[in-house]
């Protein structure tokens, strides 16, 4: 299975996602300080004294000067600590925030393939039935309305209308502990973000079943005189998943994206939530942390889904 | 006289579109005898893949079997349950198409695609079906069989696909193998080895072959007996020697006319035979081959002929039948094939008499009574003859008619 030039591949890849997010985090290093204000400026701290408070903290000096000692510390995994929240070292925050995050967006991506492929196998199927016209209508639903709205109309219903009922079971209660939250409490926002990527997902399953069952192995297969359910998932759909792995792609993109907005809604902890705060905060090794770790989430992402190929379609070959 | 092993008795299937009806086959009947090799020959769309896949119970929506029966084992394949025709299917019945390069599957590899076709079936012990699979493999003489067998389909040529695909067609020991233009996506020297193995298999096994083919040459080295269809009937039947040495239906003439041949002077135009096969929908009146014939007479246009006895053993559907078009029409030495050329009938006098009204009006108008009147435009554009002479006043007409 892991040939040699798969490996040779692979390591190429991940070399790639080093340079790329060296890049980004000096891209997104230079905009952030570039930009006017900073985490210190208020009433109370302005002219020589807020100077001094910059000296001490090194942000005075030239932007590459600040980025190489950034990067320094970055290598040898630390990222500095937070100017806001004084003195909380920002490595262990982002590995909390990110298995927060990591959880949510993992079952979005179980909501996206585990709803979105069997709905689409049912509908593809069934095809022109009531089934199909039900399937199709909810995935188009899923993919169209934006997920904000879904996640206000799930805070309303579960948060609110059934807050008796729930026990508080489906949010995140304000004052956070630590521990990362529980079934329950992830279920609605995961559903939130996975619509709209399992709609797409069914979507294109229909689709690409709906294109393999004219294919000529699809009749052979039927000639051989296979039951009909080894024929759909063994030659349909396994030829299916083809088409609905490169759409993976984007979708863990979006899913990612989609975070950022979820998070603050729902109020969970994660890395999506500290990305926008670190950013109206000014808290600039925050921001280019956060940023860092999406850039590499993103390389990581795309390497695995080219790694699913190989074991889809025995045709691609590293 | 040995009972067959597979009997047709006058099967219809139709395609249900929203254009119409598509009768693809009409009212065919045939049988196939213990360990013979049967073929059908016909041009593209003339139906004889879907009669095989109607055999087979293959036939799938919008298209419908609506009228007959087909005789296997004591059973009528028609009426029998879809479990019950899914365990004929690759076990008694198995079939092979034509394009071997996206007839396997290609993300599953070859091995595992015969072994499957044994293990949905009971007919082969499972402990065998391993070592079945690879002597299988050298039985259609793939050269390293115990290491191809394990590759994928990319990994094989298309001849060597081929040979993977008849392996999986026999894999069951079936009665009956149908081979839809198995040697069609195929260049001429693998041609002719599939070709050779075919008839191998057929001697050494005993199965009997329906063996479906646009080429006459195929048919002249493997078939006994032969089956021509046109526009999804059977127009003649008979000894393959017989057909070819004294074809009676005229459009198994052409056909036999328009091979090429290697011993003909060069640069002679190669034959074919004119016009278009009708339009399923919406067949002409009388025989399905009128506009083209070159030998029709008035009762081609108004009655349908059946198929009658013309030899020992030899059958069409003609009203004029080639001995009669040698004897009266001097038809042996006519090179014109166009339609009508030998015998000079014409379409029925009512359609030239309204081409020769046309002709006598301006364009424009010409035009506008065609408009008007569809029905006009579909005989018309039936009709080469008609075409023909309404050309000479209204060329421009004809053009934009034929175009459409």
């Amino acid at each position: 299975m892991l040939t040699r030039g798969t490996v040779i591949y692979i390591v190429q890849r991940v070399i790639l996602i080093a340079f790329t997010v060296l890049v980004v985090s000096f891209g997104v290093f230079y905009a952030v300080h570039s930009l006017p204000g900073n985490a210190f400026i208020s009433e109370k701290l302005h002219g020589e004294s807020l100077q001094a408070v910059l000296h001490s903290y090194g942000l005075d000096r030239p932007i590459p000067v600040q980025y190489w000692d950034f990067l320094r510390n970055a290598l040898h995994g630390d990222f500095g600590q937070s100017f806001v929240i004084q003195g909380q070292p920002i490595t262990p925050l982002l590995v909390r925030e990110l298995s927060v995050s990591m959880m949510l967006g993992g079952a979005a991506l179980l909501i996206t393939i585990g709803m979105g492929i069997p709905f689409g196998v049912v509908a593809a199927m069934r095809q022109n039935t009531a089934w199909d016209y039900s399937l199709t209508t909810f995935a188009v639903i899923g993919y169209s309305v934006p997920s904000f709205v879904i996640a206000t109309l799930g805070i309303l219903i579960f948060g609110l209308w059934l807050h008796d009922l729930t026990g508080g079971a489906f949010y995140y209660p304000i004052s956070w502990t630590g521990t990362y939250g529980n079934l329950a409490e992830l279920s609605v926002p995961a559903i939130a973000l996975g619509l709209y990527t399992s709609g797409q997902v069914t979507r294109i399953t229909r689709a690409a079943m709906l294109d393999v069952v004219q294919q000529d192995y699809v009749r052979t297969a039927r000639a051989k005189g296979l039951k009909a359910r080894i024929v759909t998932l063994r030659h349909v759909l396994r030829n299916a998943l083809v088409p609905v792995t490169s759409i993976l792609r984007p979708l863990i993109v979006s899913i990612i994206a989609g975070s950022v907005v979820i998070e603050n809604l729902f109020g969970i902890p994660g890395l999506g939530k500290e990305f926008v705060r670190s950013i109206t905060a000014h808290d600039y090794n925050i921001t280019v942390a956060v940023f860092s770790v999406y850039a590499a989430l993103i390389g990581v992402a795309n390497l695995a889904v080219d790694l699913v190929y190989t074991v889809i379609d025995p045709r691609i070959r590293y | 006289m040995t009972r067959p092993v597979l009997e047709v008795k006058n099967l219809s299937t139709s395609f249900f579109t929203d254009d119409g009806e598509v009768k693809a086959v009409r009212d065919v009947s045939f049988e196939l005898y213990p360990g013979e090799t049967l073929g059908i020959v016909g041009e593209s769309g003339c139906g004889k893949s879907v009669t095989a896949m109607s055999v087979l119970g293959l036939v799938q929506r919008p298209g419908k079997i609506i009228n007959g029966q087909i005789l296997f084992q004591d059973r009528d394949l028609i009426k029998v349950s879809s479990e019950e025709m899914r365990q004929i299917r690759g076990r008694d019945i198995a079939m092979i198409f034509q394009d071997p390069l996206s007839s396997l599957n290609p993300v599953l590899r070859v091995g595992f695609q015969i072994d499957e076709a044994m293990k949905a079936h009971d007919k082969v012990a499972r402990e065998d079906i391993a070592a079945r699979g690879v002597s299988l493999f050298q039985q259609v003489r793939v050269p390293d069989a115990p290491r191809r067998i394990k590759d994928y389909p990319h990994q094989f040529s298309g001849g060597m696909r081929q040979r993977a695909m008849i392996a999986m067609g026999l894999s069951n020991r079936p009665e009956i193998l149908i081979a839809d233009e198995p040697t069609t996506a195929l260049d001429v020297t693998v041609q002719a080895q599939i070709l050779e193995l075919l008839r191998d298999l057929n001697q050494e096994m005993g199965t009997s072959i329906i063996l479906i083919t646009h080429n006459l040459g195929v048919i002249a080295g493997l078939c006994k007996r032969v089956v021509v269809m046109y526009a999804g009937e059977i127009v003649e039947e008979g000894p393959a020697e017989q057909i070819f040495e004294a074809p009676q239906h005229p459009y198994t003439w052409s056909l036999l006319r328009s091979l090429p041949r290697v011993d003909e002077k060069k640069h002679e135009r190669l034959r074919s035979i004119e016009g278009l096969p009708p339009d399923l929908i919406a067949p002409p009146p009388g025989c399905e081959f009128n506009p083209r014939c070159p030998f029709r007479i008035e009762k081609c246009f108004t009655e349908d002929p059946e198929l009658e006895v013309v030899a020992a053993g030899q059958q069409a559907a003609c009203w004029v039948t080639m001995t009669k078009a040698y004897a009266e029409m001097g038809a042996a030495t006519i090179t014109d094939t166009r339609p009508g050329a030998a015998s000079g009938v014409r379409p029925p006098a009512d359609l030239l008499q309204v081409v020769a009204d046309l002709r006598t009006l301006e364009e424009p108008a010409v035009l506008e009574k065609l408009a008007e009147d569809p029905d006009l435009l579909e005989k018309l554009a039936a009709d080469p003859t008609a075409l023909e002479q309404l050309a000479e006043e209204h060329p421009a007409v004809v053009e934009t008619l034929t175009d459409e």
